[in-house]
């Protein structure tokens, strides 16, 4: 290793202790990845990884690469599904896991003051007692954090009724790309100014690195109910969906899962599915109990005008937990189907998901491949679940191929590349399907207010070599897209 | 209508209306290489926010954008044209069984791009949060003569910056906001008030906190002084049957003289109420907003009639709501010395409440003083933000935070 690279090292390990910095190639090899499919975000090691307990600690990085002229990439948990924790370019990967206390739980102003490292579920497991939860609920809320809930803006299942992460952000602490410590929001609205923190909220950790986040707490539900409704196929389960929201219900969550994710799920968790349905719809009401009641009524009359041959009632937590079971474990059970599989992510006008799921089955005629689905039917968020045998050739690239022409047939129908995975490296080539140069223009702005130099989370979101200039490249490139010359 | 509207005082030399988006931005180019500072304007019921801007030689009117661009109801969203009126909006979506759930001042003819501009919200957010909420997309005309979209049609999307949330309370300083993508909601099938009349301020403030420490989810919770009586407020949706069972556990929680009004009656009391929230002064008074965490709502409000008695003004209205943390009060001053007397208010409760904000006053009382009460810690930032959309600072120069 040369001498500035001691130098650096020697340097961290100043700022945090021997313990607070790993180097050493064993060290970082799991800093290369994210959550994702090995082939479906592109891997990079860091020259190191630091692990700081205080913010002071994170400014002191900040400026020591500033220093050093090296990129740092912020870091949760690493369950992130788009290559956004990847030091795409090397440098620094500043990990946040160990800044991982619940400073504050304030069930007066229905508020939590946190540390970025603090686990998703951990913290609703701290507030629920107190009357209070913490309503964005990713799926892997078990090991996500809420820094990285934060980074990505992420959804969940709830977030039907509740909303995501940036509905949920008062205040963030943030270490600006220069090395400052800021303060944006708070616990008073109506702060003068721009809206830094929802700025912040989603930017994939490009513009600034969030160390203490204000969030909101929601009231526990008086009543919660969970139906599960079982359909002969995913047309008829989709027309329950649509016809709930007609009626004017907003179910707390309303979650689908086709045959083939059933055939994975119940022979591992028993979580009552029937294997002969074509779709389960997972429908969760919840408030106060007279209309959870009065609707959980409405909604079983709804699935089975709409062809459900059984509706399973659960009220008690349970047998609540049992039915949403199936759910949760649904990405680790695909693991009796095969042994890999590439998740993707999408989103299109709840309307449009009959015809979003058609294209699916069509996708998967064509490429041969089996996908499974499973969706937050009520926001139109599909994840069809590619299942593939990495060992076979060319598997990989087939994956990504239909991957790819999925996302453009959900752009097509009106929607969007991503509701809850973010762009990251995954999808930044897909950008410019959905937003003009201009559009571009606007957000490398954003980029540029904050991070001038670029130093934070490089070549994240843009099209790969994006430079303002390039408007004619970036729309001959969308061009290209849209007449399905796609280069990978 | 062609007759410019005066801003703080100062009057534009000409009001345009373009007709289309494109023609918008061509117009905002045109000023900027004009050397020209341009006002964007919506309905007009919130002209009065702001610091006094530097200068103002063109008025600009979104109304003639005016459409809805897509609405598919079983989507339950919408895409509306920026100069499209909230109430307009909002009988349209009645008539799918649907709404956008806020009750911001000024709702008979304030314009969705002006919502979204000035981030005024009412009563209601407590239940229901605010248009930040509800917006998942939008377009905006910015100086450099271009229209960039952030967002989508969708409610749940993470492709790109959030820029949504950025434009939201931006005062039109970044660019001019020509079309919205919103959620909407069902309807609540039934709604119901209850308006508990009490002798003094602790009454209401105690009466309020009964109702928010109890398994009641009201939309909307207030503790207020409106003309010259308190009282505390209380705001119920959902099916018939529940409200009419929490409505009759609400006046039990109220513990005083309550009157309970359903439906119509209801929505109609709470129009009239948030009326007196809305963005304009009579040329003896000032209308403050004051901002602290939620539990610290009931000092706050003692604390801001405390200071308003002190400073010898007369509070024509003051409006808490218990749960957010916000304070609106109208209060008259007298004219002799009104502009130091403004300015010394604003002072006193400064170390209470986290935000202080000038709403509307007249011009000459604004002059001497910040009305968004001091400069954020990020100026830096924004200014960058702003050198980037509007470099040459043609938009509402000096009305927003930090003068930006």
């Amino acid at each position: 290793m040369s001498r500035a690279h001691d130098h650096l090292i020697e340097r961290l390990e100043r700022i945090l202790g021997p313990g607070g910095v790993f180097h050493r190639p064993a060290d970082l090899l799991v800093y290369e990845y994210d959550g994702s499919v090995e082939g479906a975000v592109d891997t990079a090691a860091p020259v190191a990884v630091a692990l700081p307990t205080t913010t002071e600690q994170v400014a002191a990085i900040v400026r020591l690469a500033n220093e050093f002229d090296l990129p740092v990439t912020p870091r949760g948990a690493g369950t992130g599904l788009s290559g956004g924790a990847v030091a795409q370019r090397g440098g620094i990967v500043v990990a946040l896991t160990r800044m991982d206390r619940i400073l504050e739980i304030d069930p007066e102003d229905r508020t939590a003051l946190v540390e970025p490292g603090v686990i998703n579920l951990e913290l609703s497991e701290a507030t629920i007692p107190g009357g209070h939860f913490f309503a964005p609920d990713p799926s892997s809320q078990k090991a996500c954090t809420v820094g990285g809930n934060v980074a990505e803006n992420s959804g969940g299942p709830h977030c039907l009724k509740y909303g995501v992460t940036t509905n949920h952000v008062l205040g963030l602490e943030v270490v600006l790309p220069d090395g400052r410590v800021v303060w944006t929001g708070g616990r008073a609205g109506h702060a003068p100014g721009y809206d830094l923190t929802g700025a912040l909220v989603g930017s994939e950790g490009m513009l600034g690195i969030v160390t203490k986040a204000l969030v909101r707490l929601t009231p526990n539900p008086e009543a919660t109910l969970v139906e599960l409704a079982a359909f002969p196929d995913v047309e008829s389960a989709s027309l329950a969906v649509s016809r709930i929201i007609a009626a004017g219900i907003v179910p707390a969550a309303l979650e689908l899962m086709d045959n083939l994710t059933i055939q994975a799920v119940e022979p591992a968790y028993h979580a009552g599915y029937p294997m002969d349905a074509g779709a389960v719809l997972l429908a969760e009401l919840d408030g106060i109990a007279e209309d959870v009641r009065a609707e959980g009524e409405d909604v079983a009359v709804l699935c089975r005008e709409t062809g459900a041959t059984s509706v399973r009632v659960a009220s008690e937590k349970p047998e609540r937990d049992l039915l949403w079971k199936g759910r949760k474990m649904a990405l680790a059970a695909m693991g009796r189907l095969t042994p890999n599989y590439y998740l993707h992510d999408t989103v299109v006008p709840r309307t449009k998901l009959p015809a979003a799921l058609r294209r699916v089955a069509e996708v998967a005629t064509e490429y041969d491949l089996p996908i499974a689905n499973v969706l937050h039917a009520g926001d139109g968020n599909l994840h069809p679940l590619i299942l593939f045998d990495r060992r076979q050739p060319g598997a990989v690239e087939r994956v990504l191929h239909a991957s790819h022409e999925l996302l453009h047939s959900c752009v097509e129908l009106g929607g969007a590349l991503s509701g809850e995975h973010g762009i990251g490296t995954e999808k930044r080539a897909a950008l410019t399907l959905v937003f003009s140069a201009d559009d571009l223009a606007a957000m490398a702005g954003i980029k540029n207010s904050f991070d001038p130099k670029s130093c934070f989370n490089p070549e994240k979101l843009f099209p790969a070599g994006y430079r303002c200039g390039e408007v004619r490249a970036l729309r001959a490139q969308a061009l290209a897209q849209k007449l399905g010359i796609y280069a990978m | 209508m062609n007759t410019p509207p005066t801003i703080d005082g100062l009057t534009p030399s000409a009001l345009v209306t373009p007709l289309s988006a494109a023609e918008l931005a061509d117009t905002l180019a045109q000023a900027a290489a004009d050397g020209l500072k341009v006002a964007p304007i919506g309905g007009g019921t919130a002209l009065a926010l702001g610091n006094p801007p530097e200068r103002v030689d063109l008025a600009l009117s979104t109304l003639a954008l005016n459409g809805v661009l897509d609405y598919e109801p079983s989507d339950l969203v919408l895409s509306v044209a920026a100069g499209a009126r909230f109430a307009d909006v909002q009988a349209l979506l009645a008539g799918h069984g649907q709404t956008l759930p806020l009750d911001p001042p000024g709702d008979a003819a304030a314009t969705i791009g002006g919502l979204i501009a000035t981030a005024l919200a009412g009563p209601r957010r407590l239940g229901s949060g605010t248009l930040r909420d509800l917006l998942i997309g939008i377009a905006v005309a910015h100086p450099a003569g271009i229209v960039t979209k952030s967002g989508g049609m969708v409610v749940k999307n993470v492709t790109g910056f959030d820029l949504p949330r950025l434009y939201h309370g931006s005062l039109g300083t970044l660019g001019v906001i020509v079309s919205a993508n919103l959620k909407v909601l069902p309807r609540a099938r039934a709604e119901a008030t209850l308006i508990a009349r009490v002798v003094a301020l602790d009454d209401a403030l105690a009466a309020a906190d009964r109702v928010r420490a109890s398994r009641l989810r009201p939309v909307a919770l207030e503790a207020a002084l409106v003309d010259g009586a308190w009282f505390a407020a209380v705001r119920l949706e959902g099916r018939p049957a529940t409200v009419a069972t929490l409505a009759a556990e609400a006046a039990g929680l109220l513990e005083s003289d309550t009157e309970t009004l359903h439906g119509t009656d209801s929505a109609a009391w709470w129009r009239r109420y948030v009326a007196h929230q809305a963005v304009h002064a009579a040329p003896d008074e000032a209308l403050l907003r004051f901002a602290v965490r939620p539990r610290a709502t009931a000092d706050l409000v003692r604390a801001v009639l405390r200071a308003v008695d002190g400073s010898g003004a007369i509070p024509r209205a003051v409006m808490a709501s218990v749960g957010v943390g916000t304070v609106i009060v109208r209060a008259a001053l007298d004219p002799e010395g009104a502009a130091a007397t403004l300015s010394s208010l604003t002072a006193t409760i400064s170390p209470i409440a986290d935000h202080v904000t000038v709403i509307a006053a007249p011009p000459a009382w604004k002059r001497g003083l910040d009305v968004w009460g001091g400069a954020p810690q990020t100026l830096d930032v924004m200014r960058a933000l702003k050198s980037h959309f509007d470099p040459e600072r043609v938009l509402n120069p000096g009305r927003f935070a930090g003068r930006i």
